[in-house]
């Protein structure tokens, strides 16, 4: 891969991933999707095809491809905004429409543990929308992957997408397990839910001291920064009509920044970036209560450290 | 891009414009088995972007010399205290007057350079886009940051009369602000501006992840040769297409995804800096009590539901 020469920059070297000819099938102006789709709408290739052969749900509903997982889905949906519904909105303590902001669905109390709740008990509600929300999104990624499978594409969205079904599960599923009682997961209800996410980093007296909520932040911003600077620059390109078509783009950030860091590279590194602010949150809601009480306290250790006792 | 448009060898590295730039391509392949592009430099020398290191190398000076003044120059205890040290603007009592330097005067100095650094890397970043011809959407949205930047450390000061209102220069005191100015105007998770902001940061982030995610996993059909796939669509856009198509029901084309991106990411800023601005004595001066009144919340927690 890596020769001393320099190769031209249009075309970093994917020689081991590019598909012979995938630049020649360009059409100037695009095919629109009621030329192309035909082509693409094969049967098979789906998860629940490798493995059985045959999937019952491989067919398209309008736009929209089904599938097993998305049956699966489907079902989680239904059943999980029932729930919420019904116990938020319908039988909330105001008015409908306030009850969409201000209505909410609490875990179960702390005595109960990790045990699961009947019907009519504080928590059966949260317990059912949680479980088919957690079925849903599990669906989902299933999906992705499946149409990923099915477009003979990489499986990077369905990673995507699994990285934020973990940030779920780590909230409702990991951290209340690990701390003995679904009382920890997170309130359900527009309002409710913000009121639990500024208590929660108050608990632990200041989540802005906490370091993994820092490199997440940054992550978020860093996200939005990289996403401006990309989007803006695709767009501020798009209609120029020079000879060396896509090299502006680079050229432009090598004369303000020095760097480009190319076509292929700005969206590996956003992808990265995404994802790893995400997996630091995670771990900042994860450590909070369980490993660590005090994000405060917890930077005692900085002050005691030995190279710097005598100052 | 082999289909319609030849590449023109020898006119690739230096490109168009060369007046002004400095260094040769320094060439490191090991990058490009990252995916990540191995040529680095030359790049541009221009008034606006000596301009601005000029002045934002004398924010950091005076900035790092300020807090190393306040332990003593000793190198030891600046490292140990340096998430700490902080520049803090002049107290009410000054008002928007110049303070002494060291009760303040020095954070109107900080604040100074750093404000004509941003302002010569938007003109930097302008001005170059223009030279090379292309449209200088990147200093549009800089823009947004700038804006979110002047509100909180200029606009509102000097709204509400006094320079106390900014926030220190220093890492902890960043953190210390943003966390108090919450708590002073009532809980900023009831600020419906704030909510938008949030909104557009999140959603950004899923954006990007939706986007990137896509097009690495197409780069073995020559996904992320957007300009050309913008062009030209090929079976790797066509892919990208179908995919969300399939999965949520519509899509973007290579030229929208990054007007989506494009705004999600600019009103990030923008939300954010109108709802820091409105939270004032003046306009809003407790977000709580605004929910309360805008029916959004209550002040007592309902009843418990199984």
């Amino acid at each position: 891969m890596s020769s001393t020469k320099a190769k031209d920059p249009r075309f970093p070297d994917f020689g081991f991933t590019v598909i012979e000819g995938a630049r020649a099938t360009r059409v100037p102006g695009g095919r629109t999707v009621a030329e192309m789709e035909p082509e693409y709408k094969i049967r098979g290739r789906t998860t629940f095809s490798s493995l059985f052969k045959n999937d019952p749900f491989d067919f398209w509903v309008g736009p929209f491809y089904v599938g097993f997982w998305g049956f699966i889905s489907v079902l989680g949906t239904i059943f999980g905004s029932t729930f919420y519904t019904y116990y938020t909105i319908f039988l909330g303590p105001y008015s409908i429409p306030q009850n969409f902001f201000a209505g909410r669905l609490d875990p179960p109390p702390a005595e109960v543990g990790l045990s699961l709740v009947g019907v009519g008990e504080p928590g059966f509600a949260w317990q059912m929308t949680v479980l088919f929300a957690t079925i849903a999104f599990f669906g989902w990624f299933m999906r992705q992957i499946d149409i990923s499978m099915k477009l003979n594409m990489g499986y990077h969205i369905a990673v995507g997408f699994g990285v934020v079904f973990s940030s779920w599960c780590t909230l409702q599923i990991i951290r209340p397990v690990v701390l003995g009682q679904w009382h920890e997961g997170f309130v359900l209800g527009v309002m409710p839910h913000l009121d639990w996410v500024s208590n929660f980093g108050y608990r632990f007296n200041n989540f802005f001291y906490n370091p993994f909520h820092a490199i997440g932040i940054t992550g978020l911003f860093g996200s939005t920064w990289l996403l401006a600077a990309h989007g803006s620059l695709i767009l501020s390109a798009a209609q120029y009509r020079g000879p060396e078509g896509g090299d502006i783009e680079n050229m432009f950030f090598r004369d303000t920044i020095v760097y480009s860091v190319g076509e292929s590279g700005i969206h590996r590194l956003g992808f990265i970036f995404a994802c790893g602010g995400i997996l630091s949150a995670n771990l900042c809601i994860l450590l909070s209560g369980w490993l660590v009480q005090d994000w405060v306290s917890f930077w005692n250790f900085w002050n005691t450290l030995p190279w710097w006792s005598g100052v | 891009m082999a289909t319609f448009n030849p590449p023109t060898p020898g006119d690739i590295e230096l490109g168009p414009r060369e007046r002004g730039r400095i260094g040769k391509a320094i060439e490191l392949p090991v990058l490009e088995n990252f995916g990540l592009d191995s040529q680095i430099g030359p790049t541009y020398l221009g008034l606006w972007n000596i301009a601005a290191f000029i002045s934002g190398g004398l924010f950091t000076f005076v900035w790092l010399a300020v807090m190393a003044s306040q332990v003593n120059w000793n190198p030891l205890a600046f490292a140990k205290y340096f998430f700490v040290l902080q520049v803090d603007p002049p107290s009410t009592f000054y008002g928007l007057g110049f303070p002494p330097l060291t009760q303040g005067g020095w954070w109107l100095i900080c604040t100074f350079f750093l404000t004509i650094s941003i302002l010569c890397w938007y003109m930097h970043l302008y001005t170059r886009a223009r030279t090379l011809g292309i449209r200088p959407y990147l200093a549009y949205g800089f823009s947004s940051a700038i804006v979110l930047y002047a509100v909180i450390y200029i606009v509102r000061p000097l709204w509400m009369g006094t320079w106390a209102e900014s926030p220190a220069h220093g890492l902890k005191a960043l953190l210390d602000w943003t966390n108090n100015v919450s708590v002073r105007y009532g809980n900023f998770y009831y600020n419906p501006f704030h909510m938008l902001s949030i909104f557009f940061l999140l959603g950004s982030t899923l954006i990007l992840a939706m986007h990137a995610g896509t097009i690495w996993a197409l780069e073995k059909y020559g996904a992320h040769e957007e300009w050309d796939e913008i062009q030209a669509p090929g079976t790797g856009t066509e892919r990208a297409q179908l995919f969300w198509r399939w999965c949520m029901g519509f899509n973007a084309n290579a030229y929208s995804i990054h007007l989506w991106a494009f705004w999600f990411a600019w009103l990030c800023g923008i939300t954010g800096a109108i709802g820091i601005f409105l939270s004032m004595p003046d306009f809003v001066n407790n977000w709580f009590q605004w929910g309360v009144e805008a029916g959004i919340n209550y002040p007592q927690p309902p009843p418990v539901i199984p």
